[in-house]
Parts: C-alpha cells; structure tokens; sequence
C-alpha cells in the first residue's frame, strides 16, 4: 500500500462538492494526517462537472498525482471523468438508487450507498454528501468521529439540530457499508497522529499575510482566482482599523489603492492577468510618484478571458516587463503556501523600504489547494516589520530646500527619498506622473530626468545589494543535472524528486521565488550538464530569462493543458528531457 | 496647524502656464480660498489632480498632492480619504477628465459619497490637446475633429450626478469669485461627496461658451431663492437647458459619507512594528 490516499467527490455545480470536500479534509487534519486538496471545474466535457480531490498522508504531501482511491460519484460523469486514475484498489461510493446507471471501471470496487433514503432518514436528503463521508470513513478505516468538529464548524451556525443530523447521516453511511460490505481487501486503514494542523489555501496565506503586515487597505474588483484574497480581508482587516473597498474596476482599484498609499496606509489590490492589463496604465504612475504599493497578481490561463478556472503562469513578462517606458518594480513568486504568507509580508517591506511597486504573483492552482500545516509555519512574532523613510515631524526641516519647500523626490545615495505622510507640518509636496525634479514638480530639464531615471533605478541596485534574493533549493546538491523553476510547482518537483531517486536518477533542484531582482544562476547553469526550466506556459517565458541571463541554452518543460503540473508527470518529463539534445 | 492660515498659503512659486485670461486662474482662486475659509491648510489638505488643463492645478497649489493618471483622479482622492479620514481631500479635473475618459469613475464617485470635494473645470473644449471637441461641447460646435459639430448631446454632468444619487451639486462661474469661492466652500463642508461643475472659460479654442456668454445668461439660484433641499426643484433646474445656473442647486442634509457607514475613523498609516498581537488567532482559525 503507498503511503498516500488519493480521494474524491465530484459531482455537478451546486451540488455542495467544495464544501463536502473541505469537510473532509478538515476532519483528515484533525485526526494528525497531512493533505493536499485539488479541484476539478469543467474538462472534457461541457457542462458543470465539478470535483474535489484530496491526497493525505502522515507524511508531507505537496502534490497530486494520477492515481486515485475513493473516489465519492453523485454522477455518471464523475466515474468517466475520472476512470483513467481507477486502479484495482479503487473504490466508486455511488447512489444506486439514483436514477443513472452506474457504469463502473472493471478494475473498481463499486460502493452502493442509498445516499438519499439514509440523508432522509437522518432529517434531509441535502446532507446526502454527508452520508457518503461516513462511508468514505468506513472503506478508509477512519473513524467518523473526527468528522463532527468540521461538521459544527460547517453547520453550527445553522443550530445544533443540524449538526446532530449530519453527524447521524455519517454514522448511517458508515453503519450501511459496515453491514452491506467486506471490504478489508482493499486493505485502508488511515492511520492517525497527534500533530495539530491547520488548514488553508495561498490566497487565505496571502490574506493573512497581509493583515499581519500591517496592510490597512485593500481595493479590488472581484475575478477568479483573485477574489478570495478580498474576500478573506473582508471582515477581518477592519478588526484592525482598515478597509476593504470593491471598486467599479481595476482602474479604479489600483488607483484607490495608490490614494490610500499615498495617504500612508499599507496598501494592496489583487488581481488575476486580465486586471494587470488594465492596472497596467496605473503601474508606472506608482513607479514614478514612489509610492509603496503590493499589487497581487493570481495567474489563470490567458491570454483574453482564457480559461478563467484554468491555472498557467503566461504573465511572467508583462509583470516583468509591462507598461510604457520603463519602470522599476520588484516581482515575487512565492513558490508554496507557508511562502505566499512570507512573500507577503516581504513584498509590503520592499514596497515601502524603496517606495516601489511589488508584483506578489501566485496562480489559481495556489488558490485553490488547500494544504495542512503546523501552526507555528505562520509564527506571527516572527514578523517584522520595516517602513523605510517615513520622516517624523521633527526630521523635516533637513529635507527641505533652500526656501522651506520639502524634497520628496530627493535623489540620495541609495535612491531611497524621505517620505512625509500627510499631516506631518511642512511636509506637503506634490507628486506626479509626469517628470520631475527633487521638489515634485514637473520638468524636463535634461540634466533633471537623467538625475530622476537614475535615482529611482538606484533604488534597485540599493535592493540588489542590501536584500537576500535567494533561490530554494532541494534534492542532490552534487548532480550534474539542474531543474530550474518558480512559483508554484515547488511541490510537485519536491515529490518528484523521490520518484527519481526511486529510478536512480538525481537532480538539483532551484526553485526560484523572486523574478525581479532574481538570484544569478550564471555559475550553477554553466556547471550543471542539463539544464532543464520547468514551468505552466507554453512558450518558456522563465527559461527565456534564464537563456538572457547566463548566455546558456536551457531545456523546457512546458505544460498548458490548464492543470498544474502533478509529481509522477513530472518525474518522467524529467527523465525523458535529461536523454534529449541540448537545443542549438 | 495654524489658524490664520491665508489662501495664498495654497499657491506654490510654480508660475501657471495657463492662457491668459484662462478661467482656471479663477477656479484655483477660489478652491484656495474656500480650502483656507473653511480651516484647512496645506499640510492637512490632500489635492488630486487629473490630466488636462486642469491637471496642472496640483503644480500650481501648494499642499500634499498627488497629479495622477487621466480619468482616475476621484478614485486616488477616494483611497486617501478612506485612508485618512484627518485629511481634508479636494479633487480637480476637467469635463475631459471627470465626463469622458473619467465618466465610469464619476458615476460610482458619486454614489459611493466619500467625504471629498470635487470641483471640474468644465470649458467645453479639450484646450490642452488644442481644441476639440468635450463630452460638454454643444452639438453643432465646430472643432478640428469634429469639423460639423459632434452630432450628438452634450453629457449634462449634473443631471448624472442627480441620477447616480447625489448628495451635493452645484454649479459656479470661474469669473464670479465671490459665489464661487462660496460654493466650493459649501462642498468642503457638506457631509459626503460635494460636487461641483464650474464654468471655465477656455479663451483660447472655445469662442461661444465664453465669459460674455455666461454674464449674460447666468441664473443665481439662491438669488431666486431656489431651495436646493427641495429635490424635485433640483431636478427642474438640472434638465432645464434652456439657461445656466450657478448655486447649489441640491444638497441632501440628510447624507451619511460613507466613512461614517463604514466605520472609518482610523488613520491607517499608524501601524505597529510587527504583526498584531492577537495575530495567531488568525492561524488558529485555520484548524
């Protein structure tokens, strides 16, 4: 038996899937186990298929693979959709009842469970994906018991009464396949732990990251993935004195978000790829006027409106390179969830330490996927915090001019200018798109923009210098084979890697969070005999930076089938790439 | 801050680059000094200005100001009013700026009802691109983009204002300093969004909608004694297109800003220097 079990509901849209899924995976963590949670939206077929995949083990789990075990069918097309991951261990909990027909994979154990006749005897027909989690518990040998907290966390603002009937709607679907079945063969018996997790997903990391940052403001006009992140600060920012405004579009956002930076709040706006194009037209102004701001971007498949449930990460040029003229910017990618909290907390430092604009770029896969960690992964005393150059009132009087006129635009040594927040006394200054000198004010005396071009670039190189842009690495520090990636696919390589060592193949592994600045892989491309760049776009746009970067050709896994990259996949795209020619 | 703050305390040593005989100098007149009427001064008062003739206004005050993108001007003086509530935020903008690249952004401006002034320099006529044609322009207005005249109404801004729930409209004329700065002073002070249309003269490329032209056909609703309270009076005014009103012509004593609703009162830029100290509870609620 692996280590793992790979578990699933799907059924239609509206059918409660996410919710019963989640119900799951929370009781998963509350009995110690580990798990990664995935969702399926519409595939191969039309409509409202819709799926939620959980893999759990005692042990760390950072990926999805192509192999599932329980699999929960409230439709036929749950079984079609997923019968290529059917193996014979496999077992399908389905409503025979139902008026479908189920059609099951030879190899599969079908699980006849009259969900809705026992739902109704419990109190409800709704609760019949409740039923079915009790059976799930008792094929897994798991018991149903840690089922009830997530049941009063789901139901118990719904009242007491609720809960007591979902938690008998569990205890008859395990009763029905206790008595109805032998099912020991199948040989599940999901072991237990004493560790306490939590359970989140990257854009609640990103939200929470925020708050303990101290960002005070968030505006943002609803898109998915994005609109989780406001929806988590929703509520929750204002415990703390901020706000959480939904703009009429994201030209509106940004730039709501740029007047409350502007007035000193920490600030944000969140985004997917279609927001950025229109953020775009605001993005230098922030540049330009150095004002601090963190712009979230959570990739889905572009370009237009895409795949809009679909994951990819096709905007790593224009972060990196969009909008007119050119403007500074830091880029990060946190590359795992635990990292989308600390990235956040960084990305509010830059922002405000070099009165810049910070790209946070996550991916709807990061969104999505719930994950189990420690609490002390997130240890709040461990943040810190660095505003940079705010001037007290007392510290004023030496950044103004000659005649008492305040140099908000002052070109230091380090580029970094003093920044005197509203309402501090002779400190009022303007600041504008448009070219300026040290006071604010507009010019285009030669010898002034090549002073302000310079002085904001230096900003950069101050970064470059004085921050730690490192790389994350993992598997065998001595192979001769390197895999370069960013963002999110951290995990799936993590997980692949064994898969390798299992073949006798070893590789090092950079997995790379910041994009701009980014660590220089000159000397690790140039050692290494393979070089491969792994990444969910279809042209390499990473590996492109990477070819820039060391004058080096790079091999390419490229995937943009709109799912993210799963662990034994790239187990053997990497072993297929490190037999293939270096390109020309 | 200061009391005896002096409106001239507004203006920067920048030189205006204006036209001679711009009604903009006497629209910036004015905002000065209803900003200085009304106990404000630079170091508490946040200017935003949009692009156009009228953008160039955050150069030619002098306060903390922000001269941002075309058409987002309302959205910035919004984010740093909910930011700050301590903060007394003006917005500047054009018909160009606020009706037409901006018009998206006016509607829910108005609507959302922040405790900010808006005040548009409306010359019905783009002068800093040199003269064509404005969302305000007449139909039969002969420009070089529009050699026949644009065909098609003029947006009236404060009949979209009515219509996107206004609290506070108003209208003046660059040239009446007194009623002007009067009005302006009225928006300041009105609880919530204070708009204000201002009639502009562009001296250069507008040669219909001029300074004789208002003299003679401006109507002083508060000489008419016009209750601006009264709604359906308001709107009599705002869709009668047969004269020029100056005045406040409607004013909802009855708006609650939405930093009140909302619960605003906290100047966000003072945080503490690591995570909240209750912080951890976040996590747990992850369990």
């Amino acid at each position: 038996m692996p280590a793992d079990l790979n578990w699933a509901i799907g059924g239609e849209a509206g059918d409660g899937i996410d919710s019963t899924g989640k119900i799951f995976a929370q009781a998963l963590a509350r009995a110690g186990r580990q798990v990664f949670t995935s969702k399926d939206f519409a595939s191969r077929i039309r409509g409202g298929y819709t799926a939620y995949k959980i893999r759990t083990s005692v042990e760390d789990v950072q990926s999805v693979v192509d192999r599932l075990d329980i699999l929960v069918a409230l439709t036929q097309r749950t079984i079609d959709e997923n019968v290529d991951e059917m193996h014979d261990g496999s077992a399908i909990i389905y409503d025979g009842e139902r008026s479908w027909d189920a059609e099951l994979p030879d190899e599969a154990t079908g699980v006849d469970v009259p969900l809705k006749s026992l739902a109704e005897e419990a109190g409800g027909a709704i609760m019949r994906n409740v039923v079915a989690l009790g059976a799930a518990c008792e094929i897994t040998g798991f018991d149903v018991a840690y089922l009830d907290e997530a049941l009063e966390k789901r139901f118990g603002g719904k009242g007491s009464q609720i809960v007591e009937n979902n938690k008998e709607a569990a205890r008859l679907g395990r009763d029905h396949v206790r008595e109805e079945y032998d099912l020991d063969h199948l040989g599940y018996d999901l072991e237990t732990t004493d560790e306490d997790y939590v359970l989140l997903n990257g854009n609640e990391a990103i939200g929470m990251g925020a708050i303990a940052a101290g960002c005070r403001f968030y505006a943002g006009y609803p898109i998915t993935p994005a609109t989780s992140i406001m929806e988590y600060l929703t509520g929750r920012v204002d415990d703390y004195g901020g706000h959480v405004v939904q703009a009429e579009d994201e030209l509106s956002a940004i730039n709501m978000a740029l007047g409350a930076a502007r007035g000193g709040a920490r600030s944000m706006t969140a985004t997917s790829g279609a927001g950025i194009d229109l953020m775009t037209e605001t993005f230098g102004l922030v540049a330009t006027s150095e004002t601090p701001l963190v712009i979230a971007d959570v990739q889905r498949s572009g370009p237009s409106t895409g795949m809009p449930t679909k994951q990819e990460q096709g905007d790593l040029n224009m972060l990196l390179y969009g909008g007119h003229g050119e403007v500074p910017r830091f880029v990060v990618a946190p590359t795992s969830i635990t990292e989308c909290f600390w990235k956040t907390i960084e990305a509010f430092n830059l922002a405000e330490k070099y009165q810049t604009p910070v790209f946070l770029v996550s991916d709807l896969a990061t969104s999505v996927t719930e994950q189990t960690f420690p609490p002390e992964a997130f240890e709040m005393d461990d943040v810190e915090i660095d505003r940079g150059k705010i001037v007290a009132e007392d510290d004023v009087e030496e950044w103004l001019d000659e005649e008492g006129r305040f140099r908000a635009h002052a070109a230091t040594d380090d580029g970094v200018s003093p920044r005197a927040l509203p309402g501090t006394l002779d400190g009022a200054h303007m600041s504008t798109g448009l070219e300026h000198d040290e006071l604010g004010r507009r010019t285009e005396d030669t010898d002034v923009r090549v002073q302000q071009v310079d002085k904001r670039n230096r900003k950069v190189e101050t970064a470059k210098a004085e921050e730690d842009w490192d790389y994350r690495e993992f598997g065998d520090p001595d192979a001769d084979d390197l895999v370069i990636s960013w963002g999110s696919n951290e995990g799936a390589l993590i997980e692949a890697l064994d898969l390798l060592e299992e073949r006798d193949i070893s590789v090092r592994v950079l997995s790379v969070p910041y994009l701009f600045p980014r660590p220089d892989l000159t000397e690790d491309v140039e050692a290494a005999d393979n070089v491969i760049v792994v990444e969910c776009n279809a042209t390499g746009q990473f590996a492109d930076v990477i070819e820039h970067d060391t004058l080096t050709r790079v091999k390419r896994i490229n995937k943009y089938t709109g799912i993210r990259f799963k662990a034994d996949e790239l187990a053997d795209d990497i072993e297929a790439e490190l037999s293939t020619e270096v390109p020309a | 801050m200061s009391s005896d703050v002096r409106f001239t305390d507004f203006k920067s040593d920048k030189q205006p680059t204006w036209c001679p005989g711009c009604g903009d100098f006497g629209t910036m007149n004015g905002m000065m000094k209803a900003l200085a009427n009304t106990g404000n001064d630079p170091d508490n008062t946040f200017v935003v200005a949009g692009i156009g003739c009228s953008g160039k206004i955050g150069t030619y005050m002098h306060s903390y100001a922000l001269h941002g993108v075309h058409g987002r001007a309302l959205p910035v003086g919004a984010g740093v009013k909910m930011a700050r509530p301590d903060i007394e935020v003006m917005v500047a903008g054009g018909d160009g700026d606020g009706y037409s690249i901006g018009s998206g952004h006016f509607i829910h401006a108005v609507r959302r009802n922040v405790d900010m002034s808006y005040v548009v320099m409306d010359n019905r006529i783009y002068g800093l691109t040199k003269g064509q044609a404005s969302p305000t322009s007449r139909s039969d207005f002969e420009t070089s983009t529009t050699p026949e005249g644009p065909k098609q109404p003029p947006v009236n801004p404060l009949a979209l204002a009515l219509a996107s729930g206004a609290t506070f409209i108003a209208q003046s004329f660059a040239s009446d300093a007194m009623r002007h700065t009067e009005i302006v002073e009225a928006a300041i002070e009105h609880d919530g969004f204070g708009f204000v249309n201002v009639f502009s003269p562009c001296v250069t490329f507008n040669d219909v909608d001029t300074y004789d032209y208002f003299r003679d056909t401006l109507v002083d609703l508060q000489e008419e004694g016009h209750d601006p309270n009264d709604y359906d009076d308001a709107k009599d005014v705002i869709l009668d297109s047969d004269k020029e009103y100056q005045g406040v012509i409607y004013q909802d004593d009855e708006s609650v800003p939405y930093g009140q609703h909302q619960n605003l009162g906290a100047n966000m830029s003072e945080i503490p220097d690591g995570a909240p100290e209750d912080a951890m509870d976040l996590v747990r609620e992850f369990y």
